[in-house]
């Protein structure tokens, strides 16, 4: 497959990857704000875990196995840009899987809360957006 | 709502489940990694051998890390827990002995209703 196929399918990816994390960022907000053990919309817990299973897990793996191979076909191994790049989706994947795992568990037990860190995680995944889209596009390192 | 409610043994044996599996292959990935990929460049001049195994086994350890912080963000595990499901991806073999210890954990939720390792999870 060409540079170009692969670079698209990668870019696709990750939109829906970010997409699907921004969702999860959202519905975890409304559901600190509602407190632990209150008349929770269990049926949305369930509709995002669905689509965080279906969705945007599956887009996550795209995006690493896609990178993972134009990184090695365009020897980009040995620039800084890419490690810096490769930090942050590390750090954004990590965030993912705590988004993941909590609503797991408050899908059992809605007495829980989401850990409050999590309030941080839309603006955080937009600013890991925003440094990602600056090293891969100008590659300043 | 509360029909939309989902028991949380059940939700959490299929993490534990879904665990194993990747536990699994990530040590398997790393074994033939080790013990057949590197003799293979080392000692037959072979490199495709690694230039294959090793962006595999790279993306089966993001994996396996990605599935320990997803599955720890979802129960209560202590932190000699975590770091022994962490640990047991840097050591061949490791991920096998991880198996069964996710297999204890598993079973230890089928406990009847009542006994005292259930406040676990």
């Amino acid at each position: 497959m060409s540079y170009l196929w692969i670079k698209a399918f990668h870019l696709a990816a990750a939109m829906t990857w970010i997409g699907g994390m921004l969702l999860l960022s959202v519905v975890l907000m409304a559901l600190a704000s509602s407190g632990p053990g209150a008349d929770r919309n269990m049926h949305l817990i369930r509709m995002a875990r669905t689509w965080d299973a279906r969705v945007t897990t599956p887009a996550m793996l795209i995006v690493w196995v896609l990178g993972l191979v134009m990184a090695l076909q365009a020897g980009w191994f040995s620039a800084p840009w890419l490690w810096v790049k490769l930090v942050i989706v590390v750090i954004l994947s990590a965030m993912h899987g705590i988004q993941s795992g909590t609503l797991r568990r408050l899908a059992g037990d809605p007495s829980r809360s989401p850990p409050a860190f999590l309030r941080l995680a839309a603006p955080a995944v937009v600013a890991a957006v925003v440094a990602i889209a600056i090293l891969a596009i100008t590659k300043p390192l | 709502m509360s029909g939309d409610y989902i028991d949380q043994r059940h939700v959490e044996g299929a993490q534990l489940r879904r665990m194993r599996l990747v536990s699994l292959f990530e040590g398997t990935t790393l074994v033939v990694l080790v013990g057949v990929a590197v003799p293979l460049k080392h000692l037959a001049g072979y490199p495709t051998a690694t230039a294959i195994m090793g962006p595999i086994h790279g993306v089966a350890f993001l994996i396996y890390v990605w599935m320990v912080i997803n599955t720890v963000s979802g129960g209560d595990w202590t932190k000699g827990e975590i770091l022994r499901l962490l640990a047991a991806a840097f050591i061949p073999f490791g991920a096998f002995m991880n198996v069964r210890f996710l297999r204890q954990r598993e079973e230890a939720l089928a406990v009847p209703v009542g006994t005292a390792d259930e406040t676990r999870l």
